[in-house]
């Protein structure tokens, strides 16, 4: 291979890694809030997104509605979800030990998922869309529209979700929330009302990140639980419920993946975000970013 | 002496068992029973009595089970010295793993060790040089010896095998009797209680946390020693999630730190499914709706419930306690 033909093929292992990395830092944002506002370690969050897919699949490969108004549907619905997984299955474990949370929660992520299998079959589903199957060329290789979506959307909304924590009352609430519980509720904030918006938000995200990538990856049951641990480990690299911290290290770890797939092969990639976390946690026991929990 | 007469009685009904049901598919139920009952049994070290959340106990087991076969099959040592070596490398990872995780807090811990099981599959998915990938590692030998007095013994016939695991699932229950009953014991309570407290006391937590994790993760390789010398065959998959599922809702049915509560509950989550004959997603979905009720709910488990029972019959019996 030529210096140039590399540094071509180095690029496009870097933008495929900026696309995963943006599906990574969608779900991970979700679950940083969780934890930090809610206090909840939430084992169940990656089974989400696989339910975000299907129900994607649903509506756009099924019903056959156009991409558009699929994708909003598919977050609409997983906001619905969210709320009542939030009443089911969070709300009962808001204040106890993280221990019962994460059986808790980890008992819901196994019946979602076995549940999806029993009602679906455990084969991947394919859902190309028009955006998928055209696009540019760029220094001779091929960007579909939906990769460039993908990513110019998460960039858009992470500055829609900053905006949103740092300027309007609800996301100033939320911070709150994150920085003090007891005061927050001293000087009159509705928590169980912050900690619902809290997951319907988590939940949205889901959403969106399900209706942007399913187009490009494919969708099946067990795909939940490796994304759970996946974030999980980013979570900790990025400093336990910090949000802007956690974005960095799941972008870094979709370009670190991508270009260790296209270096080494695809058998231990997987692995790589526990290495990092291991490494992470034993040199930089409080994540890289964070000094604390909050967001 | 009354305290102990179900259990008795119970050990007695396992001895007659396979004189009495001849159907070879219950033996090897009750089989895999004992199997799951030697792991919840060590997984509960960690999780019931000292109170850290390990999900790593089933690639122990795994580590065990491959170490046993390959041994036995690659290089041709003898079944027993290979056991040795299993129990050997499950204990040597849990201390490689424990040292750094147990200095963090207890939430890394779980997670640290639930990606040392996903690493660990991995590895026995990936590296097909050695573990022969999914393809499974197969034909493993039967164990085999000749007990004193000259009865031969061997895990082809599938009563001996049943015997042999309910030796082996006694010697847990025992071995974690006393343990719990023990100084050590008293220190993990204390641990599992309160840390700060019990190192106030003098109570080194560091050393009894390792010590509980490395002998459950010794235990757990002993049992997946067994296990491929019982199947013989042995495949990735035994160190997945689902597995690690199973141990958890025994554990929390049982009512943690609990050995009669977890021993039942073993039993109970072995039978049960088979005897309804449903699929695994749906046993996995009924599992994680129960675990969650328990969880929510029911905190002390099956334990909760005997105490309940006993309160009961004690108060009814006029007895001042």
């Amino acid at each position: 291979m030529t210096p140039t033909a590399f540094l071509v093929f180095l690029l496009e292992e870097a933008i495929n890694g900026l696309m995963a990395g943006s599906m990574y830092a969608l779900i991970v944002a979700g679950l940083a809030l969780t934890v930090g506002v809610l206090r909840v370690v939430n084992f169940a969050h990656g089974d989400l997104f696989m339910v975000g897919g299907f129900v994607f699949y649903f509506i756009f490969g099924l019903l056959g509605i156009p991409y558009l108004p699929a994708a909003l549907l598919t977050i609409l619905a997983m906001v619905g979800i969210g709320a009542i997984f939030e009443r089911i299955v969070i709300r009962p474990v808001v204040g106890k030990t993280w221990e019962v949370q994460l059986v808790a929660t980890l008992a819901a992520s196994t019946a979602i998922n076995n549940g999806a299998i029993w009602l679906l079959g455990s084969m991947p589903k394919m859902t190309p869309t028009l955006l998928s199957s055209t696009g540019v060329k760029v220094f001779g290789f091929g960007l579909s529209w939906q990769r460039i979506l993908i990513i110019v959307v998460t960039g858009l909304t992470f500055l829609c979700l900053h905006l949103f924590l740092t300027r309007t009352r609800t996301g100033k609430a939320m911070r709150a929330v994150s920085q003090n519980r007891e005061a927050a509720e001293g000087v009159g904030i509705d928590i169980k009302g912050i900690a619902l918006i809290t997951f319907m938000i988590s939940s949205g995200l889901i959403g969106l990140a399900a209706a942007l990538v399913t187009p490009v990856f494919s969708v099946f049951p067990s795909m939940g639980t490796m994304l759970t641990l996946k974030a999980f480990a980013v979570l900790t690299v990025g400093g336990f419920g910090r949000v802007n911290g956690a974005i960095v290290a799941a972008i870094a770890l979709g370009i670190v993946e991508a270009l260790a797939i296209g270096l080494i092969g695809s058998s231990f990639t997987d692995g790589f975000a526990f290495i990092a976390m291991i490494v992470a946690l034993l040199f930089f026991p409080y994540g890289i970013f964070g000094k604390r929990v909050g967001i | 002496m009354r305290k102990w007469l179900p259990v008795i009685v119970l050990i007695a009904v396992a001895i007659c068992f396979p004189l009495i049901v001849r159907t070879a598919y219950f033996v090897q139920v009750l089989t895999l029973a004992g199997i799951y009952m030697v792991l919840a049994l060590s997984y509960d070290m960690i999780v019931g009595q000292v109170g850290s959340l390990s999900l790593a106990h089933p690639a122990f087991f795994g580590v065990g089970a491959y170490t046993v076969a390959l041994l036995v099959t690659e290089t041709g040592v003898g079944v027993l010295p290979a056991f040795v070596a299993g129990a050997a490398l499950a204990g040597l990872i849990a201390i490689l793993v424990g040292i750094p995780s147990f200095r963090l807090h207890e939430r890394s811990f779980a997670i640290g060790t639930l990606g040392l099981a996903l690493v660990l599959q991995l590895v026995a998915n990936n590296w097909m040089g050695l573990t022969n990938g999914p393809m499974c590692v197969y034909a493993i030998p039967a164990l085999a010896f000749t007990l004193p007095g000259g009865v031969k013994f061997t895990t082809v016939s599938l009563t001996d095998a049943y015997y042999g695991i309910l030796v082996v699932a006694l010697g847990t229950f025992v071995l974690s009797f006393v343990v719990s009953s023990s100084r050590v014991g008293r220190a993990f309570h204390a641990i599992k209680e309160n840390e700060l407290l019990a190192e106030a006391q003098g109570v080194d937590a560091l050393f009894y946390k390792m010590f509980a994790f490395t002998l459950g993760a010794a235990i757990a390789g002993v049992a997946g020693g067994y296990y491929a010398t019982w199947l013989r065959v042995v495949c990735p998959a035994l160190m997945g999630l689902p597995y690690t599922i199973t141990l958890l809702i025994i554990v929390f049915i049982g009512g943690r730190g609990s050995l009669r509560g977890i021993a039942l509950a073993a039993i109970l989550c072995t039978i049960l499914p088979e005897v309804l004959r449903i699929s695994d997603s749906a046993r996995l979905v009924i599992y994680g709706v129960l675990l969650l009720v328990f969880v929510l709910y029911i905190p002390g488990g099956l334990e909760g419930a005997i105490e309940g029972v006993n309160r009961l019959t004690t108060r009814r019996g006029g007895s001042p306690h």
